[in-house]
């Protein structure tokens, strides 16, 4: 997101506040499909032990072609892929290209949006660690 | 991607009109992305998103990707208030109704693995 200052005082700070870029919520979720940063990795493939099988852990499994940089680096589209999971299905809705206004702590006026504030819920089932799995996940 | 919390994602009875809602969402303030060298900040977002459903279907589909979204074309609206502590720093936006968006699509997709088992 980029929120870009249209104040007739020149205040720019905040010219190029990009948020949305990185929501890290996920503790639940690897640093591969989060946007940029990191959270604690609380799905990661746990360690078997007395030689059992490892099948992975239960996070959702990234687009594969499009997850080379740990970002969902593709605007929505027609005809592209929606999704951030790989191996899913259920409801999903995509947006983006918001325009808006806003004010700031310091009483500015503020527009914000561009192409890329880019949100998504994905609901539904997923297969991650050789099983099934149901998860609400957001794209933000 | 983060994993929503219960009772962030609601629909109307209908399913045409989604409400995703959160709140103290950890996020970055990084106002030189994409830069290599771009420095972050943590920050927190409460959002509110509605999604509702129009008229028009659309279907999405790429065999050698085996990925299908189907759905409607719909309308998004955002309200969100943006926090940096670090810097003192807030933005709220406008009441929902003020804001748009250039695309939006609300459905179900089927990829991966289900893609061919979910063919008709």
């Amino acid at each position: 997101m980029v929120i870009e200052t249209r104040s007739s005082f020149g205040w720019d700070r905040r010219r190029w506040f990009r948020l949305g870029i990185a929501a890290a919520a996920g503790a639940s979720l690897p640093s591969a499909i989060l946007r940029a940063q990191s959270a604690p990795q609380a799905c990661g493939p746990p360690i078997p032990g007395d030689h059992a099988p490892s099948n992975g852990g239960p996070c959702p499994y990234p687009i594969p072609w499009l997850d080379k940089n740990g970002n969902h680096n593709q605007s929505p589209g027609p005809n592209v892929e929606l999704s951030n999971i790989y191996h899913f299905k259920g409801k999903l809705a995509r947006c983006n290209g918001f325009h808006g206004m806003g004010t700031d702590n310091k009483g500015n006026r503020l527009a914000w949006g561009t192409g890329t504030t880019d949100y998504s819920y994905m609901a539904g089932e997923y297969w991650a660690g050789r099983q099934a799995r149901q998860g609400v996940f957001t794209h933000t | 991607m983060t994993p929503v919390t219960a009772g962030g994602l609601t629909f109307s009875p209908d399913g045409k009109v989604a409400t995703l809602q959160m709140t103290n969402v950890p996020i970055i303030d990084q106002p030189r992305w994409p830069a290599m060298d771009a420095e972050s900040t943590p920050a927190f977002m409460d959002f509110r998103l509605v999604l509702k459903a129009g008229e028009e279907a659309v279907r999405y589909e790429d065999p050698a990707r085996q990925y299908r979204f189907e759905g409607l074309k719909a309308s998004a609206q955002l309200e969100a208030t943006f926090r940096v502590p670090s810097i003192d720093f807030t933005f709220k936006t406008d009441p929902l109704e003020a804001s748009k968006s250039d695309f939006a699509v609300m459905g179900s997709e089927v990829n991966g693995k289900y893609y061919e088992a979910a063919k008709s």
